[in-house]
């Protein structure tokens, strides 16, 4: 037999009291019918479940679709703008044949989806425009930037890279090895139309290939950035000069699973 | 481990890396060239010996040592005359971006259609800028129309 004294045995029973408690408002008690008497003060968010997604070819594809779209937004409000004047005269020409190729792009991945059974996708990415495109706009039409002209350039640069490296990129998530090759062989032109508008932000044969700044040190656009294509993220310098001459960096990277376009992604009006 | 197919595959790209770095070291020792060209070729052709390096790597004891001899005599001779020195780098590139590309369709391991993914986009950035050095028309820079190289 085990022998208690007052005080433990006045513990004992303050610790089941306690713990019955905390159980008790744990959860709902077994047999107890809730008659909705016990007021709520302010509503419960409903919150709606998450979609069961998965990364399917069709999702890569029309992903790849918006970005198409997101592109020839960029040429549209290029072009729109009328910055491309003077010297950028001729990167109106690139923009026309850019917004060509990339319309056909996304008429090609479009229809591929729509191959394995998926609904195209005829939009931009809006997550793509609402962190990069949108607020990279807005920097560049600033009244005060004085670069804005050859910043839209910047833009349209950055954007080609994006997309190229986007299908760089899908080539090793695509599960059917002919798609691979699709996606690859969309991909090379959009390094093209890269490759060109680099050489009209960083003209001359010396700087097709990497170059640094010399007070700076940080990379210059370059045609050839690299050896291998790169999926790294790319750095889109903007806007008007501050006071110690530095412009606004934004970092761009391609779409990952909170930007993909899922098959429950539908167009936004 | 790469599969047969793969090995085949990834050999036979090798060798076209081999004659395309071959075939720049002899462009870039040409005496017709200027500084900056003599520097943007001596680029690409590191990147080729980069590609070749990788995939020897890649191969391990099936890779190839040696050159498309019959591509290679094709192309020397157009390099030989100066004005086609561009016309014939651009060529190489467009055929090795198709080639490549064609390969990506029966390349079983995604990683390694990667690799030479990574490849293409370089390779079709050479030949944009190459297109630009004989012309501004900008479909020369931005349409492929070279057919897939195939062994001889």
């Amino acid at each position: 037999m085990i022998a208690l004294t007052r005080r433990e045995l006045l513990r004992l029973s303050g610790a089941s009291i306690a713990s019955g408690l905390v159980l008790a408002a744990c959860g709902k008690q077994a047999g107890v019918i809730d008659d909705n008497t016990i007021t709520i003060i302010g509503k419960s968010p409903v919150t709606a479940p998450l979609a069961d997604v998965e990364v399917t070819d069709a999702v890569l594809l029309r992903t790849a679709a918006s970005l198409e779209y997101n592109a020839i937004e960029t040429y549209t409000t290029a072009l729109e703008s009328k910055l491309l004047t003077g010297d950028l005269r001729k990167v109106a020409e690139m923009a026309k044949r850019f917004m060509d190729d990339h319309q056909q792009h996304a008429d090609a991945v479009n229809a591929l989806a729509i191959k394995l059974g998926a609904k195209e996708y005829r939009c931009g990415n809006s997550r793509i425009n609402d962190v990069y495109l949108a607020p990279a706009l807005a920097i560049i039409t600033e009244s005060e930037n004085p670069n804005s002209a050859i910043d839209i350039v910047a833009l349209a640069h950055a954007v080609e890279n994006l997309a190229a490296q986007t299908y760089q990129g899908v080539v090793e998530l695509l599960s059917d090895p002919m798609l691979r090759a699709d996606a690859i062989r969309i991909g090379q032109q959009e390094a093209r139309h890269a490759a060109l508008l680099a050489q009209v932000l960083n003209p001359g044969l010396a700087n097709v290939g990497p170059t640094s700044d010399a007070k700076t040190g940080k990379p210059n656009i370059a045609a050839v950035p690299s050896e291998f294509g790169s999926l790294a993220n790319i750095q889109l310098t903007i806007g008007k000069p501050k006071p110690d001459g530095s412009r606004t960096t934004l970092i761009l990277e391609t779409p990952s699973l909170n930007s993909l376009v899922y098959d429950f992604v539908a167009c936004q009006a | 481990m790469l599969s047969a197919t793969d090995t085949k595959l990834l050999g036979f790209a090798q060798t076209l890396e081999l004659t395309a770095r071959d075939l720049y070291q002899f462009v870039v020792g040409r005496k017709s060239l200027s500084g900056d060209e003599r520097q943007m070729l001596t680029q690409f052709h590191s990147h080729h010996v980069a590609y070749e390096q990788t995939l020897n790597g890649l191969l391990g004891k099936n890779s190839v040592s040696k050159r498309n001899d019959s591509l290679y005599t094709g192309f020397l001779q157009k390099l030989s005359e100066t004005p086609n020195v561009w016309t014939a780098l651009l060529q190489i590139e467009n055929a090795l971006v198709t080639t490549h590309t064609k390969s990506i369709e029966s390349i079983e391991s995604a990683k390694v259609s990667a690799l030479i993914a990574s490849i293409v986009t370089i390779e079709a950035r050479h030949a944009a800028i190459l297109a630009t050095m004989t012309s501004t028309n900008l479909s020369l820079a931005l349409d492929n129309s070279e057919s897939v190289l195939v062994v001889s």
